[in-house]
């Protein structure tokens, strides 16, 4: 058992540090940046023209968190090339699937993410913008100097847990054809017909993953003063 | 600073009727009044925080029409003219003392870090609150911490200092050290505008009593002819409601 391991564990690693954890980082980078984008949007009192984006922005939210991830990796990868536009792409949309990964594992980040973060950003007592509008601060700089900060803290649990909810989530990406760690253990089980050994070492490996996550969120929570109070952001 | 003929309303309920009133500089105005008669909207309105339908805001050479609002230049200039202090302190959780106090001169007055950390420095000592420079709000008791907040208010150098309420929610030994420093600032000639519910600080502080009931302003005037031998009825009332309590 352990030449078969010492044999499978290799393989399975370098595909982790090879598809997993960019595929992971990449996306929730990015899912980051949308989340916040859609949250400060759907926050938004502005009306007119920006009701019609914060509709969309809705919408965008309902999609993705009403279907499943693997339907919509799916509609990213094997759907898209035959959306044929005229002019943009008349031969449909063929993406590589690590960008297909990517730009799926992002959207769906997104939507979630930013329900925390526009959850976070409510949290923040009013008196906090009045406190910052009555000293002369303009809405951006409240936003960034005193609202976001407080709503990070507020934030970085349900956020990490995104986080490690991805790591797991990017298995699927082997229904795409990226060879990442669970694709792997599927090809070396099918080579060995250790299934049952193969799985459970591939599901080990995650499990180390996600402890070393939840390690760096306990560091990154005390860091931020996430549980007891505020402190520490002086600059 | 003056409001002309200023009229606010939420939903249908009008909370402030066509109010004039004025705020004389380097005198203390204190809003008194019970419970939801508008005084804190008035209060509210000086700094812009809220915006009154209608009427006129007169802020040194600036006329501010409601009816329009404030745009974003009237908006900065009052800011920074009136500094507020609220009822619930609201310091920022995240910066220590000495964040909360440099943070309005460094963003907004953009001024350099090293003389805003001296000029915080100064306003701490006057406040006496110089060993706390490095704890963080929750750390603070309730007097030092709306202490603190009115050394954010002075390190902006406002022309008026708005107090909200400032010791209602303190007890009563730490709101004596608040009243101090609120009674040093008036002797030393800064304008203030305080909506309070404490008779004998109104009565010590004020160069300028207005009594507000249901948006009106039901008296307007000196502290001495309010306080004692008031004819009015409805002052009286409210008067002996305050010494009840």
């Amino acid at each position: 058992m352990w030449e078969i391991i010492s044999k499978a564990l290799p393989q399975i690693l370098e595909a982790g540090f090879k598809y997993t954890v960019p595929l992971t980082l990449i996306s929730f980078f990015f899912g980051i940046i949308l989340a916040l984008f859609t949250a400060l949007i759907r926050l938004t009192k502005k009306n007119g023209f920006f009701l019609i984006i914060k509709l969309f922005f809705r919408f965008y939210v309902w999609l993705f968190r009403s279907t499943p991830l693997l339907v919509q990796l799916f509609i990213v990868y094997f759907g898209l090339p035959y959306l044929k536009i005229k002019g943009i792409a008349p031969d449909g949309i063929k993406l590589d699937a690590f960008i297909a990964g990517v730009i799926t594992f992002s959207l769906n980040t997104g939507a979630y993410a930013s329900e925390t973060i526009r959850a976070a950003i409510s949290s923040v007592p009013r008196g906090q913008w009045e406190a910052a509008f009555s000293i002369g601060m303009t809405r951006k700089q409240t936003l960034k100097r005193i609202i976001l900060p407080q709503a990070l803290r507020v934030s970085v649990p349900p956020l990490a847990n995104s986080f490690i909810s991805l790591v797991k989530d990017t298995s699927l990406a082997a229904s795409i054809t990226i060879v990442e760690m669970f694709e792997v253990s599927q090809q070396i089980a099918a080579e060995n017909y250790q299934p049952l050994l193969m799985y459970s070492l591939v599901a080990a490996v995650y499990a180390v993953f996600c402890t070393i996550l939840s390690w760096g969120q306990g560091k990154l929570e005390s860091r931020l003063g996430v549980k007891s109070n505020m402190k520490g952001s002086d600059n | 600073m003056e409001l002309e003929r200023v009229s606010k309303s939420y939903g249908n309920h009008l909370v402030l009727k066509n109010i004039n009133l004025d705020f004389p500089r380097g005198k203390v105005t204190v809003l008194v009044g019970p419970s939801g008669s508008g005084k804190s909207t008035i209060l509210r309105s000086l700094n812009l925080l809220e915006t009154p339908e209608s009427g006129k805001y007169l802020f040194d050479d600036l006329i501010i029409d409601f009816t329009k609002g404030p745009n974003k230049k009237e908006l900065a200039y009052v800011r920074q003219k009136t500094g507020m202090v609220f009822q619930s302190y609201n310091l920022f959780p995240h910066f220590s003392v000495l964040g909360n106090i440099i943070e309005g001169p460094t963003q907004v007055l953009k001024l350099d870090k090293k003389t805003a950390i001296e000029n915080a420095k100064k306003i701490l000592k006057k406040i006496g609150l110089e060993s706390k420079i490095n704890n963080y709000p929750e750390e603070l008791s309730g007097g030092q911490a709306q202490r603190v907040a009115i050394a954010r208010s002075l390190a902006m150098n406002p022309e008026y200092i708005l107090l909200d309420e400032p010791t209602s929610a303190l007890d009563p030994e730490l709101e004596l050290e608040v009243l101090q420093i609120l009674l040093q600032l008036a002797r030393d000639g800064q304008s203030m505008v305080i909506v309070t519910h404490n008779m004998s600080f109104a009565q010590q502080v004020a160069d300028k009593i207005v009594f507000v009931e249901d948006g009106d302003i039901i008296y307007d005037g000196e502290p001495e002819p309010f306080f004692k031998n008031n004819k009015n009825l409805r002052i009286t009332k409210f008067l002996s409601s305050m010494v009840l309590k």
